[in-house]
C-alpha cells in the first residue's frame, strides 16, 4: 500500500528502449537488404533487432498492473499502444523470420527464397520505423504533460531508435568473430551446432561496414543539436510549467544523468566511433547504447512533471500515503 | 439526447470538503485515493483585502475524453449520456489514460491494480438518485442534470451565468462547469 504509482515507471523506458533500438535494427536492416546491393547485415544483429523487441515487450508486461491481462492491449485500434503492440508483434516474427534465412540449415526451408526476403525486408522497414517512432507518438499526443507534448519528442526517439540500432548492429558485426573464436572447441564437425561455425565469421568488406561508424557519428551528432535545440524551445516555452520542467534538465534534479547522457552518451562515441581502432568502436557503440536506455529513463521520468489545476499540487502533497505511523499502530 | 453535466458553484462552496468524504465512502476508496478533491486557492492578497477561495474537482467527463482514445483494452468506455468510467475486468493498468487526463482525475488502484475514477455515480442514477457529492453538498454548491434539457437547472445556470470549463483550450469540452 505504500507506492503511490500514477506516473510510469522505469521498466517502461527499458520497453521503451529495447523495442525502439529493435526497430531500428530492423529498418537499418531491410535498407540494406532493399538497397545494400545484395549485402546484408550480420547474422547475429538481424536476431538481435526482434529479440530485443521481445525483451521490450516482456518489460511492458512487467509494467502492467494486471500482467495476465496483457493481451487485451490488442483491443482498441484507435490507441497508439494498440498501434504499438500490433506492429511489434508483426516485426517479431517478420524480423526472425527474415534473420534465419542466413543460417545454412534445411529446417530453413524458405532461406534461398530471394523475393520473399525483399517482401520481408519491406515489412520490416515500415513496422521497424513504426516501432521506433511510437512510443515518442505515444508521449508527444498527451496533452497533460508539458516536457513531452508536440511532435519534437516523436523525431528524438526515432533517432536515438536508428543511433542505438545501427550501434547494435556494429557491435554485432565486431561480436560474430570473437564469438566464432570462442565456440570453436565445441563446434566440430560433428556437432549440431556446426553451421554456425559457417555464420560467426568477420563480415564482408562491404562499403557498408567501413561507413557505418561514420555514419552513427553523424546521427550522434545530429542527436547532440536536437536535444539542445528540443530543451532550448521547451525551456522558452509557452507555458511556465513546460519551461519549469526543461528546467529540471538544465540545471535541476535530472541534470547531471542529463549531462552525462550527453557527454558519455553523445559526444564520447561521436569521437570513438570514428577512431579506427576495433576496441574504441566497441566502446563508442556500447556508449550509445548505454546513452539510449538514459535518455529513455530521464524521459519518462519527465513524466512526473504535469498541468495542475489551482491548487491541486498541495492538495495531493498532503494526501495519506498509507504508510503514516498511525495507520500502522495496533490501538486495542 | 441526454448529456450529463454538472455545475459548479464557487461561489457557494466553503470547502467543507464533505463531498469529498461522500465519494470515498461510496466508493470505499483506498486511504490514498481521492476522486473530488476540494482545493484551496489563497489566502491571496494583503490584509485586510483577503481572498480564499475553494475549487472542487471531479473528473470532467469530457465530450472528447483522452482517456478513453487512449485506452489500448477498450476499459475506459464514453457513454452517451456522456459518463466516462472504467470497466474494471477489462483494465491491465498500463497507466495510460492517467497520463493522458489533463485533470488528474484517474488514480491507480494499488489494490486492483487497475485505474479507477469518478463515473458520477451512475448506479445511483439508475436507482434515480444524485451523484453521492452533489446529494451531501449542504451548500448547493454541485448541481447536476441534463446539460440537453432546457429546463434542468444545470442547464439554465450555464446558460444564464458567466461559466467557464477547466482547461478549455485542450479542446476536451468537460461536462464540469464553474461559476465563479
Amino acid at each position: 500500500m505504500s507506492n503511490k504509482h500514477q506516473n510510469w515507471g522505469w521498466m517502461l523506458a527499458v520497453d521503451f528502449f529495447f523495442a525502439g533500438m529493435g526497430g531500428g535494427m530492423l529498418a537499418i536492416a531491410a535498407v540494406v537488404e532493399l538497397f545494400g546491393g545484395g549485402t546484408r547485415m550480420s547474422l547475429l544483429g538481424n536476431l538481435l533487432g526482434p529479440a530485443s523487441m521481445c525483451i521490450g515487450c516482456a518489460f511492458l508486461i512487467l509494467e502492467l498492473g494486471k500482467p495476465f491481462r496483457a493481451w487485451r492491449v490488442f483491443m482498441n485500434p484507435k490507441a497508439i499502444l494498440t498501434v504499438g503492440a500490433w506492429m511489434m508483434s508483426i516485426a517479431i516474427a517478420s524480423g526472425f523470420i527474415y534473420a534465419v534465412m542466413a543460417i545454412p540449415l534445411d529446417l530453413i526451408f524458405w532461406r534461398e527464397w530471394a523475393v520473399l526476403g525483399k517482401c520481408l525486408a519491406v515489412v520490416n522497414l515500415i513496422t521497424g520505423l513504426v516501432v521506433a517512432t511510437y512510443p515518442g507518438v505515444l508521449l508527444g499526443r498527451l496533452k497533460g504533460r508539458p516536457f513531452w507534448g508536440g511532435p519534437g519528442i516523436m523525431a528524438l526517439f526515432m533517432l536515438s531508435s536508428l543511433v542505438t540500432g545501427c550501434a547494435l548492429h556494429y557491435l554485432s558485426a565486431l561480436l560474430m568473430p570473437v564469438l566464432g573464436t570462442l565456440l570453436a572447441p565445441v563446434l566440430t564437425p560433428s556437432s549440431a551446432l556446426n553451421f554456425l561455425s559457417r555464420v560467426l565469421v568477420p563480415v564482408s568488406d562491404a562499403a557498408i561496414w567501413r561507413a557505418l561508424p561514420g555514419g552513427i557519428s553523424a546521427l550522434l551528432l545530429l542527436q547532440l543539436l536536437l536535444w539542445s535545440g528540443y530543451l532550448w524551445v521547451k525551456q522558452s516555452g509557452a507555458t511556465a510549467v513546460e519551461a519549469a520542467s526543461a528546467q529540471r534538465w538544465i540545471s535541476g534534479d535530472l541534470s547531471l544523468v542529463f549531462k552525462g547522457f550527453m557527454v558519455l552518451g553523445t559526444i564520447a562515441p561521436l569521437v570513438l566511433l570514428l577512431l579506427a581502432i576495433p576496441a574504441a568502436q566497441a566502446l563508442g557503440g556500447f556508449l550509445v547504447l548505454l546513452g539510449g536506455v538514459t535518455m529513455r529513463l530521464l524521459t519518462v521520468r519527465s513524466g512526473e512533471d504535469r498541468t495542475y489545476l489551482p491548487g491541486e499540487q498541495k492538495y495531493r502533497l498532503r494526501l495519506p500515503t498509507g504508510n503514516e505511523e498511525f495507520l500502522n499502530k495496533n490501538w486495542l | 439526447m441526454t448529456r450529463y453535466a454538472m455545475v459548479m458553484d464557487t461561489r457557494r462552496c466553503i470547502g467543507c470538503q464533505s463531498c469529498t468524504v461522500a465519494c470515498k465512502i461510496h466508493n470505499e476508496l483506498p486511504i490514498d485515493i481521492v476522486y473530488n478533491p476540494v482545493t484551496t486557492i489563497g489566502p491571496t492578497g494583503t490584509f485586510p483585502d483577503l481572498t480564499l477561495s475553494f475549487l472542487p474537482l471531479i473528473c470532467m467527463h469530457c465530450e472528447n475524453p483522452p482517456c478513453v482514445d487512449t485506452c489500448p483494452t477498450t476499459a475506459s468506455v464514453q457513454r452517451e449520456d456522456g459518463i466516462v468510467y472504467v470497466e474494471d475486468s477489462k483494465c491491465v493498468g498500463c497507466l495510460s489514460c492517467i497520463m493522458a487526463c489533463p485533470y488528474g482525475a484517474r488514480q491507480h488502484n494499488h489494490e486492483t491494480g487497475t485505474v479507477s475514477k469518478c463515473d458520477f455515480c451512475k448506479d445511483r442514477l439508475e436507482q434515480g438518485k444524485l451523484p453521492h457529492c452533489v446529494a451531501t453538498c449542504h451548500q448547493k454548491a454541485r448541481i447536476f442534470g441534463d446539460l440537453h434539457d432546457p429546463d434542468s437547472e444545470v442547464s439554465k445556470l450555464v446558460k444564464n451565468n458567466r461559466t467557464v470549463q477547466l482547461l478549455g483550450e485542450l479542446n476536451t469540452n468537460p461536462s464540469v462547469f464553474y461559476i465563479y
